[in-house]
């Protein structure tokens, strides 16, 4: 009986769903325009600013941009495509067999065609706790992702409010110095920001380097020099132990070493997860992230799923993988809204890449980066560093084709690379050239400048 | 080293208020001559190396450069003079042959310049050719003796039929054609401006010794196949391919001696147009080795004509020498379909330039006497006479024809039209308009496209120009020209000239 | 895919390889384009210096080619942009960079397979890209080229010239 009180609010139709306002959903948006100009879509988002761009986060930090310059879409994109935007709208669950969903507000709404763009959500690890002073911190004998933000100075750093948090906390606290958890990407922009900001800061990664994912050895050591020359510091192989609160706000920690520092703001970035936990799954596979094919669509009939949240082809490992950046997401959400609205295209696949600039030294990392020759077999790689200008140039080949780079100082015409690993071109043949300070279009082989510009530029 | 005695020919002047060290000069001069300092943010210029092609003035983005001709002067002789000083500097230096590029510079006189052309006023009425038909189109090769017809039918049905059988002629839309330039003295993508050019006008232009290269067959209709004395790239389809076959006995800037294109310029490309292997010198003997006589270039004329089932007119091309008269009776008697005579200024690739400047005679003598003389011998009809050595302007050729050519052969003026700045260098292979040359990275410096677009302007306003001082004569066809020496008068020209001209001096009248 | 509708009619800059002389006009004019006073003289002399060509010239022996941004139809700079200043008009095909809501943070170099965008360190941290120069009537890059290297021609018409040009080619 309550039921029918609570649905006769919302029982309409709706052509297209979208679950998330970013880089993916809108994208898809866009794609179900291209062919269908009059069907109806829907996007929710649980956030409350009409659109911004999360890579842009770190610049509002910084101060960079301010809160009219951090959206990629202007405010005339929704209404010139026709989109019905609902904000702070978070999805508590979706109904797979029942092609249906439910806000947290109790509407729901039945769908045609459904996109899941929700993106992932930071991990916080669960840290022991302890009150100063003898203080017993009766609420908090540990922190963890249910209650990290009811400590004050505990930050993460995945969304603007998070970010105009922050900058007020620095503000009213008078920062000087932040801790960050997390030597990855994140962490690193969260770090440039702050750098710019002319505070200074801690940084404490697991591993025995900054950017272990993306980077190798050489790579993060020209980056970390930057940063300690700064008078910054980086704990590595390290960790936090123990967080310790005062008056309800962080006030320092212990590290796996042993040492105490003092902090009174922490932000963690340790990794995003795919958001997936509001999906009541049943037949909906969902590993990390949801498996998709390659033409966006789930293992529901009529769901599909793209952006940060899925788990698809990794063109470089063969096999599905969550990759969560910004042009593998909006690529796959083109696909996945064309393919929404009745037409065909395929999404190829992806692989990771990343440009990142700290302290004015810019670095691209895409691919298998860190991979070493010798101990694998196949893969031989070529090192270039010129210790003076801080330029290092590493590729990475396997069976004579480009399946990694790391360019740091000197990024010029960078995305050469990420053509030649795309279209897993057999590199032999111009394999001196590569190493060239001027390696360009003009040193590839000829078949594939060929299949690059004819019809577009260059006649061979 | 012993203190060199050669001087810079050439400076380059250059504006330093409008040089914005772009180095676009830098990259274009094969000669090396500007260089950009780095750390002074200029350029400097070597003017010992500057050949005065004007490459780098053209491209000149502000129009900084200047090129100039460095005169240091030497004390006033006039049987010295600086061309005889240096050129003895040279050969102390070098021990060796001085070459040079294009025709003679000397001052001899040059005829043209001393020839004015008629004009029509109150008996004869002008005609305007854009208004009335006016007739240039020419045709080359042998005429009959007489023409013979046969009437059929009578009245209302009488039909004339051509009884005489016509030699094969070629059928030009303008009395001008482009010369014999060899590709290998020339680049492949001037060969091809050349050939599109004559394609797409209606004339033709002529491979010159270095056979015809496999992509310029397709303008086979247009060509003129020249068999020279070293052969190349001769073969039963390379004759049969061509329009008309020219047997080259000589050239004007080089009477008497034969060409040598050096082993390093016998590309791949060019040791398979030329059929000789690759890096090997191409040597074109000075006589051919079958022709010794007369009756040795008769047998050679009529095995050509037969090898192309006497389809095609076979021509003579010769130097104008002293007693080119006779000679061209010779070639005519021996069966030639035309004559090419090629006067003491015409242009060359390389030659030395000895015998550039003082062997031969000018063009403007030689077709005077050769048409005299095959007109008193009554077989002027037999064989065309094409006329070639520095044919500068539309009224060159009008008064070669008035003087008794059919056309004109012009190559250097067609070289000019594409870039040439005769700065006569061709010999190094450096040419920095990539028309001499065979270096890949100036020939691309020729792009056909706009080649062949100049030399179509060339001819057609060349074409545009006879039409219109032939309708101010009153003449409506060329062929009322030919060796009508009546339009013509001479001026500043003594006796003598005036009678191997067979003209009037300006003044007298009949 | 369904092509954006345009592209095929749209006038591109196409370039014959064979014919470029590698003089680099074509960088200097579009300097000289995207200078302050757009005179030469001046421009070199006065304002100069961190001008970036948004045109190319790649030179490797004797063989050189410019190579500008060829506004692709599926173009990945514009779907690596983090900030929306990479965009593709829907009319006119062309892929212009805004510089107010560029930050600089060089997505759009990781993925640009002809490396034909740059960092424009001068001013604000920006990249420099090609934009066809919407505002002439042809590109200044073709206008200047002096050996006609250059073409801005519609893309059928240049397919048409490519099959020529392969079946009479010398090479």
């Amino acid at each position: 009986m309550e039921r029918k009180n609570k649905t006769k609010k919302s029982s309409e139709l709706i052509d297209y769903i979208i679950i998330g306002n970013s880089a993916a959903g809108l994208a898809a948006a866009e794609g179900i325009r291209e062919l269908d100009k009059a069907g109806k879509i829907t996007v929710f988002t649980e956030e409350g600013h009409l659109n911004y761009s999360k890579p842009m986060i770190t610049y509002f930090l910084a101060g960079i941009v301010n809160l009219d310059r951090v959206s990629f879409k202007d405010k005339k994109f929704y209404s010139v495509n026709n989109i019905d935007i609902r904000l702070n709208t978070r999805i508590k669950s979706v109904d797979t067999a029942g092609m249906s969903l439910m806000a947290e507000d109790g509407s729901r709404y039945r769908f045609k065609k459904l996109l899941i763009a929700s993106g992932g959500k930071p991990v916080i690890p669960k840290i022991k706790a302890a009150g100063t002073d003898g203080e017993r911190n009766r609420h908090f004998n540990s922190i963890d992702a249910m209650n990290y933000k009811k400590i004050g100075g505990i930050f993460t750093l995945t969304t603007l409010e998070d970010a105009v948090r922050v900058k007020d906390y620095i503000e009213k606290h008078g920062v000087k110095r932040i801790s960050i958890l997390g030597g990855g990407l994140i962490g690193l922009k969260a770090a440039e920001a702050f750098l710019e900001m002319g505070i200074d800061i801690n940084i404490i990664e697991l591993e025995n380097r900054v950017l272990s994912a993306t980077f190798d050895r050489r790579a993060s050591e020209i980056i970390e020099k930057k940063i300690k020359n700064k008078g910054s510091n980086i704990y590595k192989n390290n960790t936090i132990k123990e967080i310790y609160i005062t008056d309800g706000r962080i006030s320092g920690y212990r590290l796996k070493d042993s040492r105490k520092m003092e902090c009174s703001l922490l932000v963690i970035a340790i990794g995003v997860v795919p958001d997936t936990g509001f999906i009541d799954s049943g037949k909906l596979r969902i590993n990390r992230g949801i498996v998709v094919d390659d033409h966006m669509r789930t293992s529901v009939k009529n769901i599909y799923a793209a952006g940060d949240v899925v788990e698809c082809l990794d063109i470089l490992l063969g096999e599905n993988k969550n990759i969560a950046i910004w042009p593998l997401a909006v690529m796959q959400g083109a696909a996945a809204g064309i393919n929404m609205a009745g037409g065909n295209k395929k999404y190829s696949g992806g692989f990771f890449m990343n440009s990142v600039e700290i302290l004015k030294v810019p670095s691209i990392s895409m691919g298998m980066a860190s991979a070493e020759g010798g101990k694998e077999e196949n893969i031989e790689v070529l090192k270039d560093f010129n210790q003076e200008k801080n330029i290092y140039k590493k590729i990475v080949i396997r069976n004579n084709k480009i399946i990694g780079v790391i360019l740091v100082g000197n990024i010029e015409r960078a995305g050469i690379y990420a053509g030649l690993i795309r279209n897993e071109i057999d590199i032999s043949s111009v394999r001196e050239n590569i190493s060239k300070e001027d390696f360009g279009i003009i040193h590839l082989p000829a078949d594939y400048k060929k299949h690059l510009v004819v019809g577009e530029g260059t006649e061979v | 080293m012993a203190l060199k005695l050669t001087q810079s020919e050439f400076e380059t002047e250059r504006d330093e208020n409008k040089c914005i060290s772009c180095q676009v000069c830098v990259r274009q001069c094969s000669n090396d001559v500007h260089e950009y300092d780095n750390d002074e943010d200029t350029i400097y210029s070597d003017n010992l190396k500057c050949v005065g092609c004007h490459r780098c003035e053209s491209l000149c983005p502000t129009g900084a450069l200047k090129i100039k001709e460095r005169k240091s002067q030497f004390r006033t002789n006039y049987n010295w003079s600086a061309g005889h000083l240096k050129d003895i500097y040279r050969q102390a230096d070098s021990g060796g042959v001085l070459l040079t590029g294009m025709g003679s510079d000397k001052p001899n006189t040059v005829y043209w310049d001393r020839i004015l052309f008629n004009a029509s006023q109150v008996t004869n009425p002008s005609i305007d050719p854009l208004r009335e038909p006016m007739e240039i189109k020419t045709f080359i090769g042998r005429k009959p003796d007489r023409l013979d017809f046969k009437i059929n039918g009578s009245g209302k049905n009488t039909r004339v039929e051509l009884k005489t059988k016509m030699y094969p002629q070629l059928e030009l839309s303008t009395p001008i054609m482009f010369s014999a330039m060899s590709y290998g003295s020339i680049s492949f993508n001037a060969c091809r401006s050349l050939a599109s050019a004559a394609s797409q006008f209606g004339t033709y232009y002529n491979t010159g010794e270095g056979g015809m290269h496999k992509d310029l067959y397709k303008y086979a209709k247009n060509t003129i196949v020249q068999v020279a004395s070293g052969r190349f790239g001769v073969d039963a389809d390379y004759l049969n391919a061509g329009s008309a076959v020219e047997i080259k006995i000589g050239q004007g800037a080089k009477p008497g001696i034969g060409g040598h294109l050096p082993g390093e310029k016998v590309t791949k490309d060019i040791s398979n147009t030329r059929m000789i292997p690759e890096g090997t010198d191409a040597l074109s003997p000075a006589p051919h080795h079958d022709i010794y006589s007369i009756e040795d270039l008769a047998q050679l004329i009529y095995a050509l004509k037969e090898a192309t089932d006497w389809s095609k007119p076979v021509g003579v091309k010769v130097s104008a020498v002293h007693n080119i008269a006779p000679i061209a009776s010779g070639i005519v008697r021996a069966g030639a379909d035309f004559v090419a005579i090629d006067g003491l200024r015409g242009g060359t690739g390389a030659a030395p330039q000895t015998i550039r400047d003082n062997v031969g005679i000018p063009i403007e003598l030689a077709v005077a006497s050769v048409d005299e003389r095959l007109r008193e011998e009554g077989i002027r009809h037999k064989a065309s006479i094409i006329v070639g050595g520095s044919i500068r302007s539309s009224s060159d050729v009008i008064k070669a024809i008035a003087l008794g050519a059919d056309a004109v052969y012009i190559g250097t003026a067609a070289l000019i039209a594409m870039g040439c700045h005769l700065c006569q260098k061709c010999y190094t292979g450096k040419c920095n308009w990539g028309i001499a040359t065979q270096d890949p990275y100036l020939t691309k410096r020729l792009n056909p496209e706009i080649g062949t677009r100049r030399l179509l302007n060339l001819l057609r306003s060349w074409s545009l120009e006879i039409k219109e001082m032939l309708g101010g004569a009153g003449i409506n066809a060329v062929e009322s020209l030919k060796g009508n020496r009546e339009h013509l008068r001479g001026i500043g020209l003594n006796d003598r000239e005036l009678a191997v001209l067979g003209i009037k001096h300006a003044g007298e009248a009949w | 895919m369904p092509e954006r509708p345009g592209d095929d009619r749209m006038k591109r800059i196409y370039i014959q390889e064979e014919y470029c002389i590698g003089c680099r006009l074509c960088e200097i004019y579009c300097q000289v384009k995207y200078s302050k006073s757009k005179k030469i003289i001046k421009a070199y002399k006065e304002e100069m210096v961190d001008i970036l060509p948004r045109v190319l010239v790649e030179e490797i022996g004797y063989n050189s080619f410019a190579i500008q941004c060829r506004h692709c139809a599926d173009a990945p700079c514009v779907s690596a942009c983090i900030s929306g200043a990479m965009q593709k008009n829907k009319n006119t095909g062309v892929v212009t960079c805004d510089e107010d809501k560029c930050v600089g943070c060089w997505s759009c170099i990781m993925v640009c397979p002809y490396g034909v965008i740059r960092r424009d360190l001068a001013g604000r941290k920006i990249v420099s890209k090609c934009d066809l120069c919407v505002d002439e009537d042809i590109p200044v890059c073709v206008k200047n080229c002096p050996n006609e290297a250059l073409k801005f021609i519609e893309k059928d018409e240049n397919e048409k010239n490519m099959v020529k040009s392969r079946n009479g080619k010398k090479k």
